[in-house]
């Protein structure tokens, strides 16, 4: 029963979240091709993400290939606009760690009344959506055309 | 059985009908095209279910299925402001006539559709 009031916990503290994200990828020295972007192309589709986790679950819904659209957008932009699939990698990770931080708050608040069963269950949800994601996306950066695609921008780099 | 033939065939076509729905979009031709999108996204979802069987590959990726509140996305896709602030205002289009969001509208299937093919 608190798959709702989790939902709306995360939903209601987005924008707080994302700016935590952003320093956190901002921050991270490992992750190089953030460097490019400005920081409205940095967060683009990553609200659409958690509103479509929240949705998910508000439902109790599992995700799988049908219903993570506003992660396929990312991982779809985030290829074209040069990011290198390790970086993608590392900051789709940094949004995990985000997310868990905000729900062990969530749950660790008595007055949400939020029980263990369901925190498991929306943490699940989270785990499994970023990694349909990371799925895809070597799906993405795998597939021969963006090998070839790939190889060309790296070439270009270095004349 | 599906062919690899045919299945990168879906996705061209698929390719194809969303930029073309898109297209539709950003000149505000509104009229049937969440029925469009409707049938689109069915397309859209069996070539995923289809890749997930690890029986094929993508020769040409398909665009992703969304154009919520992504203007980075509808820029690559080649749309300008004016066709970009047209394809949002097709959700408040949405929203307007059907009482509902758009992704609600995908859910609720015949409900929404256009009375030309219900």
């Amino acid at each position: 029963m608190s798959q709702a009031i989790i939902a709306d916990g995360i939903k209601d503290k987005t924008r707080q979240l994302i700016e935590n994200w952003t320093t956190a990828v901002r921050d991270d020295p490992r992750i190089e091709s953030d460097g490019k972007l400005s920081t409205p192309e940095l967060i683009d589709h990553v609200p659409a993400i958690i509103e479509e986790i929240c949705e998910l679950i508000r439902s109790g819904e599992m995700p799988d290939v049908r219903n993570i659209s506003e992660a396929r957008v990312n991982v779809y932009t985030r290829f074209h606009q040069g990011y290198k699939g390790r970086d993608l990698v590392r900051e789709l990770s940094l949004l995990r760690i985000t997310l868990l931080d905000y729900l062990m708050e969530i749950s660790s608040d008595e007055s949400r009344a939020v029980d263990a069963k369901d925190r498991h269950e929306a943490a699940t949800i989270l785990n499994l959506y970023l990694d349909e994601e990371m799925r895809y996306a070597i799906t993405v950066y795998c597939n021969p055309s963006s090998i070839a695609r790939e190889e060309s921008n790296e070439n270009q780099d270095a004349t | 059985m599906v062919s690899q033939e045919e299945f990168a065939r879906f996705v061209t076509d698929y390719n194809e009908d969303y930029i073309l729905l898109l297209t539709r979009a950003s000149k505000r031709h509104y009229d049937c095209l969440i029925t469009s999108f409707m049938v689109l996204k069915d397309l859209y979802n069996m070539i995923q279910v289809l890749f997930d069987t690890g029986q094929y590959t993508h020769e040409v990726l398909p665009y992703p299925y969304s154009f919520r509140a992504d203007a980075v996305l509808m820029r690559m896709l080649g749309f300008g402001e004016e066709g970009i602030e047209n394809i949002f205002g097709f959700l408040d289009y949405v929203k307007e006539t059907q009482g509902m969001e758009f992704e609600a509208c995908l859910e609720e299937g015949t409900l929404a559709m256009c009375d030309r093919v219900r």
